[in-house]
């Protein structure tokens, strides 16, 4: 089995970390990991890119033409991981909006969910998520990335398991900050069971715009 | 947090959890621990940083001296001391830092080494941080030291501990080579055992015929280097770290190294492409008699390699002299690009052309360039360059001073060359803006304000301002002390009191560098005080000669973590009763916290770090900008 995940975001929001988690709950289930992290110009919020490749791979970097998972941290990043391949298996996207100052600078306004869905969404089956309010509820915004981690378990669409995931978080995090990330994870696992009972219940239309 | 784990991946083997996700930094800084070196020397750089990193966290521990030099040169030289003085020793830096220590580098390996000396240097194809995607292979012909490339982080541990022997066998410093993606790569390593090092004071015995390089001595020394690189090179043909790694079975080969092997196996295992692989680990001396033999062995042979056509030159040269009519393949033909790393999809592409594979040759459509709003790198919320270059701007402009000239360095702020301040015109080297402010106050009338970092102003930014004073030049020097090698990663320098570890060391103050070659016009701002810099700057701008400004304030992601550990950080907010939605903020100061939705003026909460510049009047002249209650 072979499973290729690009995590977007902007520099500052844990993309690293959550790569590693991933990466080493990926490993401890017995599987083959390769991981590449970019480390660009900026320190905190230029674009980051962090590509986790699980399976029998030579090199960390992931072929233009298909790829199986993107987890978003943030909207325009989550569009613009998409766009860079030909064919993207599922997108979690994180709904929150980081302004680009290239917007800002010239007066320009952050574009609407709604436009940025119907122009560079299409063709992917994209869940958006309000992953900074349940990062919020487990105690703290810096959670979204595990917020996450846990929607992708929750759907059942990792090659993993929550154990093992759970066991990494308690190697990563020490005391107060691992009750908020493990609460974070259960959030988003529990987000997923709300979603796949609402998914059932609509129409196959809606389903796939989700 | 992973460092953590590796920490005690490092010092305890108590914890099952083999083997261990290493980036191939750490891994090399592993293998050299297992090699059991007792020296290492460094000055950061990315690709290369985490080395140190990974290092500062367990040399002390282990009994290792490790230190962050002034620059590369120095770091080289202390490492090649330590190597001499029979400790073994480990020097990195990125690919640039070598042209750097490049003097020193050529004659120790005519003098040759004691205890073992690795000397690890990271290119970076594709500039992902870099100014040139210089190929530091070069550097092992021109300096006919032997040299070893890794392709993931477990051959580069392995790899490190197979050069410390190489180079204590032959008395030789060994260049060890990787690139952005094997230095970037996370994947399972698999440990070894660290040895106890003794960790005592060594006594260096001399030997003038051997470490005094003058020419009566070298002359001996570069006919003893030659014959000890033919013996080397026996050793090549034999090492391990030349490979084939699948069986013998095609009429078509392929000669392959470090990150280029990676793309070309990805790229034939996921399309089935029958092909034999010669893997070279040790590419300098290249394992002349397996070249040989693997090009006897195939009609065709393609080599597959990153950046310059550096093994191909080499082995169309084997397959000359030994009269093998194999065609090969590479750059030299333009099967291969010349620029920028390999990706398993360029692989494929030349490699459908080479072998005719119908439905790649055209490769994909080129993309149409995304629309999305782009976000390049930007200076972080309350990084205090964002107020010095505001400033200077606007001094600047209210001096109504035509035509500056900005010079500018390599750092955090060479981010100030883009929107909204676009306050670079030059940016070549580390040093450089003082270097190239003196060409330009010697042939223009232009007003030069060159801008420099505490760590690049230590680095290399002194003698060229030796140069402008002794030559009694005209320039502004802008010297942005953030107190840390920011860029890479807040590695210390030698303006601090204290050393990576918190061990007490000598702090050297700028001003007394600067007053001590005779600048009198020296003063310090805070860049955090816009209307006093402002003051300063604009004085110093219609003083001659040459003037310093110190423009003095801690880096904000250090000042983050303290105040994070101290407690709540205050933030800001717009009054939008107040605001007169004059644009200044995000149009001139442009922190990353300032938005605008529904035509108002916003700050993000999340980003805001509360250094409260923006609510300064010289950027809200309605006091609009104010604490969040």
């Amino acid at each position: 089995m072979t499973y290729n995940i690009r995590l977007a975001g902007v520099g500052g929001q844990g993309i690293i970390t959550a790569g590693n988690i991933i990466s080493e709950a990926a490993m401890r289930s017995g599987q083959k990991v390769i991981m590449s992290e970019i480390h660009g110009l900026s320190q905190r919020g230029g674009s980051v890119t962090v590509d986790v490749r699980i399976g029998d791979y030579y090199g960390p970097i992931i072929s233009e033409s298909s790829c199986d998972l993107v987890i978003g941290l943030e909207l325009i990043e989550t569009f613009r991981a998409i766009e860079s391949f030909e064919n993207v298996g599922t997108a979690l996207m994180n709904t929150e909006k980081i302004n680009p100052i290239s917007l800002s600078m010239h007066r320009k306004e952050y574009p609407r969910f709604e436009d940025l869905m119907e122009k560079y969404g299409m063709g992917t089956k994209i869940y958006p998520v309000e992953a900074g309010e349940m990062a919020m509820e487990a105690g703290s915004s810096k959670a979204v990335n595990v917020v996450m981690i846990g929607v992708a378990l929750g759907l059942n669409i990792f090659p993993m398991n929550a154990d093992d995931v759970v066991y990494v978080l308690k190697d990563t995090f020490p005391g107060k900050k691992l009750g908020i990330n493990m609460k974070a994870l259960e959030l988003g696992i529990a987000w997923s069971g709300l979603m796949k009972t609402n998914i059932h219940d609509s129409s196959h239309k809606e389903a796939h715009l989700l | 947090m992973i460092y953590m784990t590796d920490l005690i991946q490092f010092t305890e083997s108590k914890i099952e959890k083999k083997p261990i996700f290493l980036l191939g930094n750490e891994a090399i800084a592993r293998g050299a621990v297992e090699a059991g070196i007792e020296f290492a020397s460094s000055y950061p750089g990315t690709p290369s940083s985490e080395v140190g990193n990974t290092l500062s966290l367990v040399a002390d521990k282990l009994g290792i001296k490790f230190l962050y030099s002034v620059n590369e040169k120095v770091a080289l030289e202390s490492a090649f001391a330590a190597s001499i003085s029979g400790m073994r020793s480990l020097v990195f830096m990125k690919h640039v830092g070598l042209n750097v220590a490049s003097d020193p580098f050529v004659s120790i390996v005519y003098t040759g080494t004691r205890g073992g000396l690795v000397i690890m240097t990271a290119d970076d194809p594709s500039m992902f941080s870099s100014q040139n995607e210089q190929d530091n292979r070069h550097y092992a012909d021109l300096a006919h030291i032997p040299m070893i490339e890794p392709s993931n982080p477990q051959e580069a541990k392995d790899f490190v501990k197979a050069a410390f022997e190489i180079s204590e066998k032959y008395h030789i410093p060994v260049l060890f080579r990787t690139t952005t993606r094997v230095s970037h790569m996370r994947g399972p390593v698999n440990d070894g055992e660290i040895p106890k090092i003794k960790g005592t004071r060594k006594v260096f015995e001399r030997d003038p015929k051997r470490f005094v390089s003058l020419p009566v001595n070298a002359i001996g020394l570069k006919k003893m280097l030659m014959e000890k690189l033919g013996e080397i090179a026996v050793e090549s043909d034999m090492s391990f770290m030349n490979s084939t790694p699948s069986n013998m079975v095609s009429e078509i080969g392929a000669i392959t190294s470090g990150s280029g092997y990676n793309s070309l196996m990805d790229a034939v295992t996921s399309h089935s492409i029958d092909m034999d692989i010669l893997k070279i680990g040790f590419t300098n001396p290249l394992p002349e008699r397996r070249i040989s033999e693997f090009l006897r062995q195939h009609d065709k042979v393609v080599i597959v390699e990153e950046l310059d056509p550096y093994m191909e030159e080499k082995i169309r040269a084997i397959a000359q002299i030994n009269e093998i009519r194999t065609r090969i393949y590479g750059k030299l033909d333009g099967y291969f690009p010349l620029s920028y790393e390999l990706n398993p999809d360029a692989v494929l592409q030349s490699l459908a052309r080479i072998l005719s594979i119908p439905g790649y040759i055209q490769g994909k459509s080129p993309k149409t360039e995304s629309d999305l709003p782009p976000r390049p790198p930007v200076l972080c919320p309350g990084c205090p360059h964002r107020g010095t270059y505001y400033v200077v701007k606007r001094s600047v402009r209210m001096s109504n001073i035509k035509n500056p000239i900005y010079a500018s360095d390599i750092g955090c702020y060479s981010l100030g060359t883009y929107e909204p301040f676009d306050e670079a015109d030059t940016l070549i080297s580390m040093g450089s803006s003082i270097g190239v402010a003196n060409g330009f106050s010697m042939v223009t009338d232009q007003k030069v304000i060159a801008f420099i970092g505490d760590s690049t102003f230590y680095h290399s930014g002194i003698p060229p301002l030796i140069n402008a004073v002794h030559n009694n030049l005209d320039m502004l020097v802008i010297i942005m002390d953030n107190g840390t090698t920011a860029m890479t990663g807040q590695q210390p320098n030698p303006g601090n009191d204290l050393d990576y570890n918190g061990k007490p060391v000598t702090g050297i103050p700028i001003e007394n560098v600067v007053r001590g070659i005779g600048i009198g016009n020296v003063s310090v701002i805070d860049p955090y005080d816009l209307k006093a810099s402002f003051v300063t700057i604009n004085r110093a701008l219609h003083q001659t000669g040459v003037s310093v400004i110190i423009s003095r304030r801690e880096c904000a992601i250090i000042r983050d973590r303290k105040l994070h550990k101290n407690g709540e950080i205050e933030i800001y907010t717009v009054n939008q009763d107040k605001c007169g939605k004059c644009m200044n903020c995000v149009e001139n100061f442009s922190c990353p916290a300032l938005f605008i939705e529904n035509s108002e003026i916003q700050i993000n909460p999340s980003i805001c770090d509360g250094c409260g510049v923006c609510a300064e009047t010289l950027v809200c002249p309605f006091n609009a900008i104010e604490v969040k209650k």
